[in-house]
């Protein structure tokens, strides 16, 4: 069995940090695997240069059978969008039918949208798109329930812990947490354990 | 900082990328030192080895460029230390004089050269296949899989290093370098080699490829080498041939692509039906094995990320021995095009469509392609408040007194995204209006962009051609200054060419993540240095026209650029403003505070035309307005508005 993930958004969200917690999880994760053949676990990042702002998408995946770093078209088993438009933008090609993408509600306009050239969908536009890939399309509260946990930043927590939430992934809670705790920053934690808490809930 | 993650223990597994899996390599060989420019994907090697560097461990540098890098990796091989050099596929070509000839005299201690190669060029200006290097230089060539490959062959290229005394090359490329993987740690070796410097050491003037008897016998030692070289990729634990029973098709991959290729069989339920040889050390070919896997096959089929490079010289070896095998990649009835990178989707597709597998046609194709039209572009800016915007704009404006074509030569560095253009902005050549090129915004004012200090270069042969349409200028940004427009400066002067030329100097080498160069003020590991005076060395070069300007300043801006455009000869501009991101970092600085008087605001777009992300245009109420989150009040947009529609608020005016 492999599982393949996209964690996407814009940079500055945090998207990279949250797909490698997800792949650190996998690894420690792996005794649990039955058989103890040995498990790959491999993120392939897309992103640009030093700059902000440009688009980001990371590929999870983790399980038999993989080798490579990126998740073919189409086989996602879930998106997890820290912004909605970019969630469209991946999700499009890479969802898988009956696959969950998850679409944090708050909206971060590309340049071209904010000279007005060019138009950005709505979200309920864009849950109807991906619906009719058959995907199955989740919007979350994420920014508000990240500054209800006490930071912003921890948008990508709350996100992880909606991904949780799915029951998609194959790991325990603990497990997932213990990768939390050895990626972020102490003086973040707790804010971002209560993320994790908030987001799993919603 | 010991507690890097480099620095855990032998037999633990992390997640590591593969730039990071490639220093950990180095740093279980014994590493003596490392030197680089930095270029993406392949800069995170030398920030891994930052960050996991301990007082009295090797040496490492942030060197001003490619070839100054190999050098000095170079050097210390020499005097018998193990050292490490790394670059993108561009920075090979800068490094090229050097690269080609160390060989001749080889090495000894272990010499390594990452190279990181770019298809689909996320991140570059080619897609050039850096293993037509590798074999053109003659060296041996490592391709990891994956990033315990990239680790481990990081980690034995020394050794083979020191056992044939030549320098090996590890291609990784930007699906290796910059994706992770879980990584087993290896023991590292306490052992450093002891140094010092043998005149002649085994060969006759050994470190001078002039010195008696000469190149051509020095370049037949490196054939002798090469032999054993050979014996080395035959008997390498990289390369793995299975074959697979009474199979009359072979398939032949090597690095990423290997990983795409057991997917791509595994999908077509092709495992262990064909026969497959792995290659993971390249150059020179192992002809063995390729002999075994030929001999019982009647079609060859090679999947390669790159170049078909393995493919043509499996071809040659093929029909000098006589194996009548077809064999299909990238080069004849290509099954793959030799543009673009590949993934397991394209792979399985090409072998499948080979072998005429059934496929089930892909049925929500037809329902993507619809959804596509939704999903808006998200175009690559500068950052808000990046002082290039002040200095495209100032350069705008001061153009505005000159009638005619003019060209301005970009470069590379942040500042080259004013040739990017914005993806939502349609584009028509045979279009009158898009025809005259008018400079609508900082991501269309640069017409020429190519590789690090070609702009400056271009420029003069513009210049001294003869041309008279227009203003002809170019713009380097102060790491590329340093990297590679000195000489073309010093040309400039001695052939009197009639141009302008613009150091946008923002302090850092930026667009890599902000590592150091010597204009920074601070050295590698962070400890302070003289600096370095751009307008002092411009001068000194013999520049009679030398402007400095703060690029936050416009008008301040404007008019050294005027003055510059109108002085006959060679004039340089300094642009002074420190990479935004940095002084919001060091600074904590928040922002925010900048705002549109909605009554004062004529909807002339103006402001939206300096091209700063945090400037946006509300198309139904025709009123310009700012994006609070983005903003960092850098104060360019209030200068830029004809009519004092904005202004950071508590800033007075």
């Amino acid at each position: 069995m492999s599982v393949n993930v996209i964690v996407t958004g814009v940079g500055g969200q945090g998207s990279i940090l949250a797909s490698h917690i997800l792949a650190e999880a996998a690894i420690l994760a792996e005794s649990e695997y039955p058989g103890g053949e040995k498990v790959n676990v491999r993120v392939g990042e897309t992103f640009g240069a030093a700059m902000r702002g440009g688009a980001v998408a990371s590929h999870v995946r983790f399980g038999r059978g993989v080798y490579g770093p990126l998740v073919g078209r189409g086989q996602a088993d879930m998106v997890i969008a820290l912004e909605p438009l970019e969630g469209l933008r991946i999700a499009v090609e890479y969802i898988k039918e009956g696959g969950v993408v998850l679409l944090n509600e708050e909206r971060i306009p590309p340049v071209d949208v904010k000279i007005g050239a060019v138009r950005y969908p709505e979200i309920p536009e864009i849950k109807a798109a991906l619906e009719q890939l058959g995907a199955s399309v989740r919007v979350v509260a994420g920014s508000r329930l990240a500054e209800q946990a006490g930071t912003a930043k921890a948008v990508n927590i709350v996100m992880l812990g909606a991904a949780f939430g799915s029951g998609i992934l194959p790991f325990g809670e603990e497990i997932l947490l213990e990768a939390i705790k050895r990626r972020v920053p102490q003086r973040f934690l707790d804010a971002n354990l209560e993320a994790f808490k908030l987001g799993r809930e919603s | 900082m010991a507690n890097s993650k480099l620095n855990q223990p032998a037999g633990c597994t992390a997640l590591l990328m593969g730039n990071e899996a490639i220093a950990r390599g180095a740093i279980e060989a014994g590493l003596q030192l490392m030197a680089a420019y930095p270029g993406t994907p392949s800069s995170e090697v030398g920030e891994a080895l930052i960050e996991a560097h301990r007082e009295g461990d090797y040496y490492i540098e942030w060197s001003t460029n490619e070839k100054v890098a190999f050098e000095v990796a170079a050097g210390a091989a020499q005097v018998g230390a193990r050292s490490l050099t790394a670059m993108k596929n561009a920075g090979l070509n800068v490094a090229m004089d050097t690269y080609m000839t160390l060989p001749y005299g080889g090495v000894k201690g272990g010499m390594v050269i990452v190279v990181a190669d770019d298809p689909d060029a996320h991140y570059s200006s080619t897609e050039q296949d850096t293993r037509l290097l590798a074999a053109y230089a003659e060296i041996p060539c490592y391709e990891p899989t994956d990033q315990q490959e990239a680790k481990d062959m990081t980690r034995d290229a020394f050794g083979l290093s020191e056992q044939l005394e030549l320098p090996v090359f590890v291609r990784s490329v930007s699906r290796i370098s910059h994706a992770s993987g879980d990584v087993t740690f290896a023991p590292a070796r306490d052992k450093r080699n002891s140094l010092g410097f043998n005149k002649h050491y085994k060969l006759p003037y050994r470190w001078n490829v002039y010195g008696a008897p000469g190149p051509v016998s020095k370049h037949r030692w490196l054939h002798e080498v090469l032999t054993k070289a050979r014996e080395a990729a035959n008997s390498s634990p990289y390369n793995r041939l299975d074959l697979a029973e009474g199979a009359d098709v072979g398939v032949l991959s090597s690095g990423v692509a290997a990983a795409y290729t057991v997917e791509a069989l595994e999908r077509l339920g092709l495992s262990g039906k064909v026969s497959f040889l792995k290659l993971g050390m390249i150059h020179p070919l192992p002809d063995r094995l390729v002999a075994r896997l030929l001999a019982g096959i009647t079609t060859l089929i090679v999947i390669e990320e790159g170049d078909p490079v393995l493919e043509n010289m499996v071809r040659a070896y093929a029909q000098e021995k006589g194996y009548r095998v077809a064999i299909r990649g990238k080069s004849y009835d290509s099954i793959l095009p030799p543009f673009g990178e590949i993934n397991a989707d394209k792979t399985a597709d090409a072998i499948a469509g080979l072998l005429q597998l059934p496929v089930g046609p892909d049925k929500r194709e037809g329902r993507r392609e619809k959804l596509r039209s939704l999903v808006a572009p998200r175009s690559s800016t500068l950052c808000a408040g990046c002082s290039h915007l002040g200095s495209y704009w100032a350069l705008r404006e001061a153009l505005k007194k000159h009638k005619g074509v003019h060209i301005i030569n970009g470069d590379i560095g942040c500042y080259e995204q004013g040739g990017y253009g914005l993806f939502a902005s349609k584009i028509n050549v045979s279009d009158e209006q898009s025809k005259r090129h008018p400079i609508r915004s900082a991501y269309e004012i640069l017409d020429t962009i190519y590789v690090m200090g070609s702009g400056i270069g271009m420029a003069q042969g513009q210049a001294q051609a003869g041309y008279k349409d227009g203003k002809v200028v170019a713009v380097a940004g102060d790491s590329t200054f340093i990297h590679a427009t000195l000489p073309a400066v010093a040309n400039a002067v001695y052939s009197r060419a009639d141009i302008t030329f613009l150091v946008l100097d923002n302090r850092w080498t930026a667009m890599t993540g902000h590592q150091v160069n010597p204009n920074t003020g601070v050295d590698t590991l962070g400890n302070e240095t003289e600096g370095f005076d751009i307008p002092a060395v411009v001068r000194s070069l013999g520049v009679k026209m030398v402007r400095t300007a703060e690029a936050y300043q416009l008008e301040e801006s404007k008019q050294a650029i005027v003055e510059a455009l109108e002085f006959k000869g060679p004039a340089v501009v300094i642009l002074q403003g420190e990479c935004m991101l940095q002084v919001v970092r060091r600074t904590k600085r928040t922002g925010g505070a900048t705002r549109v008087d909605e009554q004062a605001c004529t909807g002339c777009t103006l402001c939206v035309q300096l091209g700063c992300p945090a400037v946006m245009f509300d198309k139904d109420r025709k009123k310009a307005k700012i994006d609070e989150i983005n903003c960092v009040d850098c104060n360019l947009c209030v200068q830029v508005c004809p009519h004092e529609a904005i202004a950071v608020e508590g800033a007075g005016k």
